[in-house]
């Protein structure tokens, strides 16, 4: 299908109609002088001129606390999955490149079903960014445009939007539209090179393919425990990242005693116990082994196990969640490039 | 078998956190259901002296005090610290910062010399006779409550969260309260009260004691940052933390 074009006006009545079909529909909407994603009453609601949210949509796809199943002590138990049809609009290409990610980890090796069955029932709405946040640095890490995952891409074209659906879910939606003129996607060019380079509060001094190379060499430089001198080990910086993934699983059991429920929660592998196991052994019981790891899986090992570029997607949402003001990865990576030559 | 037997007992406090169970409403039947209340001041008459579990309210206060909850100890097999002011000690522990002659007269004026006002250090039950579990909060979290027991009924050892409270406060999207220079104590204190002050935009006040291994030298930081001395930081500590060891 062709590209599309549609005015603002038409969206909101598209965005209405989802409404109305009672089908779940959740986007961006102001919270407080922030912005944040949640269920959405009415297309006036929907903020697609937003600059960063307080979470990334990965609480869609992995919400905070899921029930996995239920199960009789010692017996039987039954898998549980959310199969509520949603849609999610406003996701921006960087927060849609982290879902790509967490997609391709949930659905290797051993296939996650909780989230691969919440996954199939979403239609994903993004869009291009038309206010950068006060610290993004997407065009940093490559991913101030995205060009695969959604349902529709929507540029912001000044009185209208370029619609992009390469879905059959997405070209449902946009059946009636008209397709986009020339003039329009050269528009819509503008926008993408304009974010390419614009998104850029914290510029990183190399390319992103560099960055496995430069943590090879890095593993012992002081900045590590300079840095996690003022660690709280509060995860902020994982609970807020797009592409942190980890999560802990606890049983309760009902007041009968005989059954109960298994359920998983965010984890964060600055917690000071993440890396605890059998025997009470903390494999990273120091905060600086713990502060090193969340730079070595966005910089190393998450993209090389992945096949990608980086696991880091410049959202900069650590950035404005660390209290100390020490999780900035691009304040990081550029102190190594100082004293490590490539 | 036989249902646990459970004995309620109450110190310094405010009895808020006995209360909690009481407002368990509809699930303390459950509760009820699965162990033998033999006694609880604050919701029955019936007293004894044969228990399995002894749930302890309050903070030791008084010399007499001490030998009251030796003995408890020595007859429950299982020992659990309810609420603040039993597991660190609680807004009780502000009268160690003071001078306790001044204390007694400032809360009794001329009758601060009657022999049954006397009065001591305030202890956090830990520091007399060993605590099995902590159920950390002013007060304590219905949900968390109701775990802990469940968890002991089935023999299991409760996961009481020591990660602080960001890490609830975050996932609840919540704006973080320092974005507003409100000094939150959030990132050193024990979770698992779901960020509940932060998600009604208060800052986070420590009821629920430090976690295991606070970085106060990042608190310091953090303060100096922000343009604040260490005495704010003692001045927003003292209310839960004032001479608080390390909890578990």
């Amino acid at each position: 299908m062709s590209i599309k074009k549609i005015s603002k006006e038409e969206l909101s009545q598209l965005v209405s109609t989802l409404i109305a079909s009672g089908d779940r529909v959740e986007g961006v909407q102001a919270k407080d002088d922030k912005f944040a994603f949640g269920p959405l009453t009415s297309a006036d609601d929907l903020r697609l001129d937003y600059d960063v949210t307080l979470l990334s949509p990965r609480k869609y796809v992995l919400p905070p606390v899921e029930s996995l199943m239920t199960f009789e002590v010692g017996g039987r138990y039954q898998s549980e999955y959310d199969t509520e049809k949603l849609t999610l609009i406003g996701v921006h290409p960087y927060d849609m490149i982290a879902l790509n990610q967490i997609d391709q980890v949930f659905s290797q090796d051993e296939v996650d079903n909780h989230y691969t069955t919440r996954r199939k029932n979403m239609t994903l709405i993004a869009c291009d960014v038309v206010t950068p946040s006060e610290n993004v640095f997407a065009s940093s890490m490559g991913t101030a445009t995205v060009s695969e995952g959604y349902d529709i891409l929507l540029t912001d074209i000044g009185d209208a939007y370029v619609a992009d659906a390469p879905t059959e879910k997405g070209q449902a939606l946009l059946c009636n539209a008209a397709d986009a003129t020339a003039e329009d996607l050269a528009k819509r060019q503008a926008v993408q090179e304009r974010n390419q380079s614009d998104l850029n509060r914290h510029p990183l001094n190399c390319k992103i393919e560099d960055l496995p190379q430069l943590l090879e060499k890095a593993y012992d430089h002081p900045v590590w425990e300079e840095k996690a001198a003022s660690c709280f080990s509060c995860g902020s910086c994982n609970q807020v990242c797009p592409t942190c993934y980890c999560f802990n699983v606890q049983d309760d059991v009902s007041w009968d005693l005989k059954s109960g429920t298994r359920s998983r929660a965010w984890d964060g592998c600055l917690l000071e116990n993440f890396a605890n196991v059998a025997g009470d052994h903390n494999f990273r019981k120091k905060r600086n082994d713990r502060f090193r790891h969340r730079l070595y899986r966005k910089g190393k090992y998450v993209p090389e196990k992945l096949g990608i570029g980086t696991a880091c997607v410049g959202c900069g949402r650590c950035i404005t969640a660390c209290v100390p003001g020490i999780a900035n990865p691009v304040d990081i990576y550029n102190t190594l490039l100082n004293d490590i030559k490539l | 078998m036989s249902k646990p037997r459970v004995a309620i007992f109450d110190f310094a406090c405010c009895e808020g956190c006995q209360l909690q169970i009481v407002n368990l409403e509809e699930e303390i039947l459950d509760l009820l259901g699965v162990v033998d209340v033999v006694e609880w001041r604050e919701a029955m008459s019936e007293q004894s002296e044969a228990y399995d579990i002894a749930i302890i309210e309050g903070s030791i206060t008084r010399p007499e005090d001490e030998e009251r909850i030796k003995d408890i100890r020595s007859k429950a097999s299982i020992l659990i610290a309810l609420g603040a002011c039993a597991s660190i000690g609680g807004v009780n522990k502000l009268k160690n910062n003071f001078d306790l002659n001044d204390v007694k007269k400032c809360v009794y004026g001329d009758a601060a010399d009657m022999p049954h006002l006397e009065t001591a250090m305030t202890k956090a039950v830990d520091e007399v006779v060993k605590v099995d579990f902590k159920i950390q909060g002013c007060p304590v979290e219905h949900d968390e409550l109701t775990y802990v027991l469940r968890s002991l009924l089935i023999g299991k050892t409760p996961e009481i969260p020591d990660y602080p409270v960001c890490v609830e406060c975050k996932a609840k999207g919540n704006i973080c309260r320092w974005e507003y220079s409100e000094q939150c104590l959030g990132p050193i204190t024990r979770a698992g009260c779901g960020a509940r002050c932060p998600s009604a935009n208060n800052r986070c006040f420590g009821c629920r004691g430090y976690v295991d291994n606070p970085n106060v030298d990042a608190a310091k930081d953090v303060f100096e940052k922000y343009g604040l001395t260490v005495e704010d930081l003692k001045s927003r500590m003292v209310l839960f933390g004032s001479k608080q060891g390390p909890t578990l």
